[in-house]
């Protein structure tokens, strides 16, 4: 009886550990082997266990790393910024209409990325009254675009990952006791000292969560570059596209890959610090 | 007592998120409206004058149907596997104790902290190395491993708000464990298994990283219009988006009509604590 | 913090945020990497990531090669995007009782060799009985022995094939391939746009352009046509030319000369306005003039670059009398011609511009699609600099474009 009580646990993991294990942590670890192997594509490859070639990686690559970790950066802050009255709103504003807006948020997801970033193009085209408009107010200098820009690739990947945002920030908001806020406006002398001092911190795992879900695939992200930049906005993801599928470098991609990862885990863990234990444990179940 | 103050802030508060949401369907918008592009060359973005030609012949582009089915089958598939197993592991998560278990719920967060460019190429090299030629089963495997974090957190979040008594009440009247299990626990955590399969669903169809690493001579809906993009994007493919958005729009309503009449009925049944 | 600590338990430490020793989570790392490494590397011991061995090719098999008619079946043929009409396929199909399975997933040479190198390597089919891939890409997989040859008996139309084509470097008798489309790589824009005439490569570095540029990420085409301004020869050119070639785009590009680095993605800027001159092929041109007349093509005064495509069949294709009678069906006048007047790129089969002319005068008067003696002589093929410099060109020009 204890034996099948012990292998409960077990039989309900099994089908989705495998598949993890076998689909995600062998191929990873996989990419960690092959960083390590010299040669080229032409002439094969062989295990060298040249640790070298991450210092070599990050240094020639460092202008790519840099760029991603600033848009990322600004597109997250962007994000936090937008969403938060959005999800502040749906939580506590919206009333009968809440699932509606839940819906809006989550539909433009259903057309494909590919699909909504050529639109973005189709609007931002230099031609366009966008860009007409933005120059006719100044914005802009009279020669001036928005496609292959910094500005065009930043706006893209905020674009795409709002949504992320979102979703975690309403989740949390929702959960949070109508009542503690309520007192809590009748301890402080101002709305905003209440929103300070209790909404935003009680919205932690929301915030988070939603940082996370945003800033960690933004990072990795090249289709926002290759269809709204040009060379110079290019980002590490980019990179690692170009090594593997064109260049065929495949221990520089797989090392770049691993630099990437390791620099998100980083920030995972600096930021799980920050936020204390038990934020990080509210936040991802 | 309401001041103006607080006036200008629920009207601030609430023009932004309307904004915001309206920021969202600018490229929405725009995708809709071209598809009614009499558009007479090979390209779509200037608007040329209004016509209903390209729904009268959504399926005209070579190839666009063939990968849309792709991408719906996969989807599908993708939800019903990633959903299953997702929901076992977040029972097994929390409702039980085990040697392994902080480990393996760090497994189940670790795909959605990698990159996709990272998983994709990671898994490309993996099969590479194998052996296994990349195709329609790849793709599935690849879309089965990235979703099924998002299922776990999802129903664990539901799980975990549940009332355990609820089980036990069940199980001291006499239900074993699998009944218990059918009867109790999984309508009770029905909507967040209902979530998390929306999400795989959503996740899965509108993949394109993972998919183009591994996708082999299979097309996707995706990999169509990347292809399709830099040629021209063909205004089928702006009638099959708005196709989709419209049938997952009635599709919310249906399940919010469905919950809705749940609501009630369990309000009915049991009146709240006033 | 020993290593008997259970592991779960320790994340969840690790999670509360409590101290935890460097060495503890190394211990940890380690132990779990050499597990999984293990089995890894146990793995890849068993497939390999090998290179592209080096074969040669066989003049026996050559000669030795038969392909007897059988049935067809479904015939697979991968090739690159807009480049066929339609119509062709129905009558092949039904004249031979078989069906085509005709896939656009060429969109680079690079790209797609990369998509089908492993099978390639280890001896296998890859699953399709006909490739089109551009000259030097032709070249390296007759070189690495990956292509079948042609049993010229199946394919009595190849004397259609253009004298100026048809003893090319690197497939000295047409054993191998047969082209299917040739292409000029020259300059594309909007005289609207620019405000006058391009003549010179010269002009793609005119500052009165900056950022209205682009080139193709191929550092053939564009490194190519760097030369041609600089006068030199791209077809003798050395490897060295050639990276001094790409250091000059890369300069150009840091100045913000150069808007963007593309495919055949430049059209869609092109005639949107976004781009205002680019490096650019001929039959996008004459595809982008039909809904835009103010688009010019021009073969600089110093020269262009000429290319095909070619028909090839790969190894253990499933049906290579399949594939061989559609090469022989599209190199029938009439079918070329139809070919010709969709995708609008240089013939390579003699007879189908009297065809054309017959239908669509203006087209078959296109120097594009059916070039003049004046015209090919300013065109220079692709150089081949042997598969050591030439990757790392690609590596160079990979660096440039920002991949």
């Amino acid at each position: 009886m204890r034996r099948r009580r012990a292998l409960m646990p077990l039989a309900l993991l099994a089908p989705g550990l495998v598949w993890l294990l076998v689909f995600y942590a062998i191929p990873v670890v996989t990419q960690l082997w092959v960083s390590l192997q010299t040669g080229n594509a032409d002439d094969g490859f062989a295990q060298t266990w040249h640790w070298g070639i991450y210092p070599d990686v990050v240094s020639e690559y460092e202008d790519q790393l840099w760029r991603s970790l600033g848009y990322a950066a600004s597109a997250t802050v962007l994000c936090l910024i937008i969403a938060f009255p959005l999800s502040y709103f749906i939580a506590f504003k919206a009333g009968r209409w809440k699932n509606l807006f839940l819906l809006l948020v989550i539909l433009p997801f259903f057309t494909s990325l590919i699909v909504r970033t050529v639109a973005w193009q189709t609007l931002l085209t230099d031609d366009g009254w966008v860009v007409h408009t933005m120059i006719d107010v100044g914005l802009l200098p009279e020669n001036g675009r928005l496609l292959a820009t910094r500005t065009a690739v930043i706006a893209g990947i905020t674009y795409n990952f709002l949504p992320f945002m979102v979703l975690p920030l309403y989740a949390s908001l929702e959960r949070l006791d109508r009542r503690l806020i309520e007192a809590a406006t009748d301890l402080y002398s101002s709305r905003w000292s209440a929103f300070r001092r209790v909404t935003l911190p009680l919205a932690g795992p929301g915030i988070f969560a939603g940082v996370l879900l945003t800033f960690i695939p933004a990072l990795g992200d090249y289709i926002n570059a290759q269809l709204l930049g040009s060379s110079q906005q290019y980002m590490i993801g980019n990179v690692i596209q170009g090594q593997y599928l064109v260049v065929r470098d495949y221990p520089t991609a797989a090392a770049l890959s691993f630099v990437l990862m390791v620099v998100i885990l980083v920030f995972i863990g600096g930021a799980a610090k920050l936020v204390g234990g038990r934020t990080l444990r509210e936040a991802t179940a | 007592m309401r001041t103006t103050g607080d006036r200008v802030r629920d009207i601030t508060i609430r023009v932004w998120a309307i904004a915001a949401v309206i920021f969202l369907f600018v490229p929405i918008f725009v995708v809709i409206l071209f598809s009614f592009n009499d558009n007479q060359g090979r390209f779509n973005f200037t608007w040329q004058g209004f016509t209903l030609r390209h729904w009268e012949h959504p399926f005209a582009v070579e190839g666009l149907g063939e990968a849309l089915t792709n991408s719906l089958v996969i989807a599908a598939l993708t939800t019903v596997i990633a959903v299953v197993f997702g929901t076992l592991m977040a029972l097994a998560l929390v409702r039980h104790r085990f040697r392994g278990r902080g480990a393996t719920s760090a497994l189940v967060f670790l795909p959605l902290a990698t990159p996709e460019v990272v998983l994709g190429a990671a898994l490309l090299g993996w099969f590479l190395t194998i052996s296994v030629s990349t195709g329609f089963v790849t793709i599935l495997i690849a879309h089965v491993m990235f979703t099924l974090g998002f299922v776990v957190v999802t129903v664990r979040a539901r799980l975990e708000g549940m009332d355990l008594h609820i089980e036990e009440a069940a199980q001291d009247l006499g239900a074993g464990a699998i009944t218990t299990l059918r009867k109790v626990t999984l309508p009770m955590i029905a909507p967040g298994v209902a979530s998390a399969g929306l999400l795989a669903f959503a996740i899965s169809i509108d993949d394109f990283v993972v998919t183009n690493f591994n996708a082999g001579q299979t097309i996707t809906f995706p990999l169509f219009v990347y292809g399709a993009s830099r040629q021209g994007v063909p205004p089928q493919v702006n009638v099959l988006a708005t196709a989709l958005l419209v049938i997952v729009i009635a599709l919310m309503f249906v399940v919010l009509a469905f919950q809705r009449r749940a609501a009630r009925a369990d309000a009915a049944v049991a009146p709240e604590p006033a | 913090m020993s290593r008997e600590e259970p592991l779960d338990q320790f994340f969840e430490r690790m999670v509360e945020g409590e101290p935890i020793s460097r060495r503890a989570v190394l211990q940890r790392m380690a132990a779990a990497g050499v597990v999984l490494g293990g089995a890894s590397s146990f793995l890849a011991a068993c497939g390999g990531v090998s290179g592209t061995s080096k074969k040669t090719t066989d003049t026996a098999a050559v000669a030795a090669v038969n392909h007897p008619k059988a049935a067809i079946g479904t015939m697979v043929f991968s090739n690159w995007p807009l480049y066929i009409d339609r119509k062709v396929i129905p009558p092949w199909q039904k004249a031979n009782d078989a069906k085509l399975k005709y896939i656009e997933d060429i969109n680079d040479n690079d790209e797609f060799f990369a998509k089908v190198r492993q099978q390639l390597e280890a001896g296998e089919s890859i699953d399709r009985d006909l490739v089109a891939l551009t000259d030097w890409m032709a070249g390296r997989w007759i070189e690495l022995g990956y292509v079948e040859p042609v049993d010229k008996r199946n394919v009595p139309n190849r004397v259609n094939l253009q004298d100026s084509l048809a003893h090319p470097p690197f497939d000295k008798n047409r054993d191998f391939t047969l082209p299917w489309q040739a292409g000029i790589t020259a300059i594309g824009y909007n005289p609207k746009k620019t405000g006058r005439e391009i003549k010179s490569v010269a002009d793609l570095f005119d500052p009165a352009f900056k950022g209205r540029v682009s080139m193709f990420t191929e550092w053939r085409d564009s490194a190519g046509l760097v030369l041609l301004g600089d006068g030199k020869d791209p077809t003798t050119a050395s490897a060295d030319d050639y990276k001094a070639a790409i250091d000059k785009i890369d300069q150009e590009n840091k100045k913000g000369q150069i808007r963007r680095f593309t495919g055949n993605d430049y059209t869609k800027d092109l005639a949107a306005g976004n781009l205002w001159a680019c490096v650019a092929w001929s039959g996008d041109l004459v595809q982008l003039k039909a809904d835009n007349p103010d688009l010019q093509f021009v073969v600089p005064q110093e020269g262009g670059m000429s290319w095909s495509d070619n028909m090839m069949i790969p190894q253990k294709a499933k049906t290579p009398y399949g594939a061989e009678t559609f090469m022989n069906y599209v190199y029938e006048p009439e079918v070329a011609a139809t070919i010709a007047a969709y995708v609008n790129y240089f013939c390579p089969v003699k007879g189908a511009r009297e065809i054309l002319a017959k239908k669509d005068p203006e087209l078959a008067e296109d120097p594009l699609i059916f070039p003049d003696d004046a015209v090919l002589k300013q065109l220079h093929p692709y150089p081949s600099l042997g598969s050591t410099a030439e990757r790392e060109l690609t590596a160079q020009m990979a660096q440039v474009t920002g991949a």
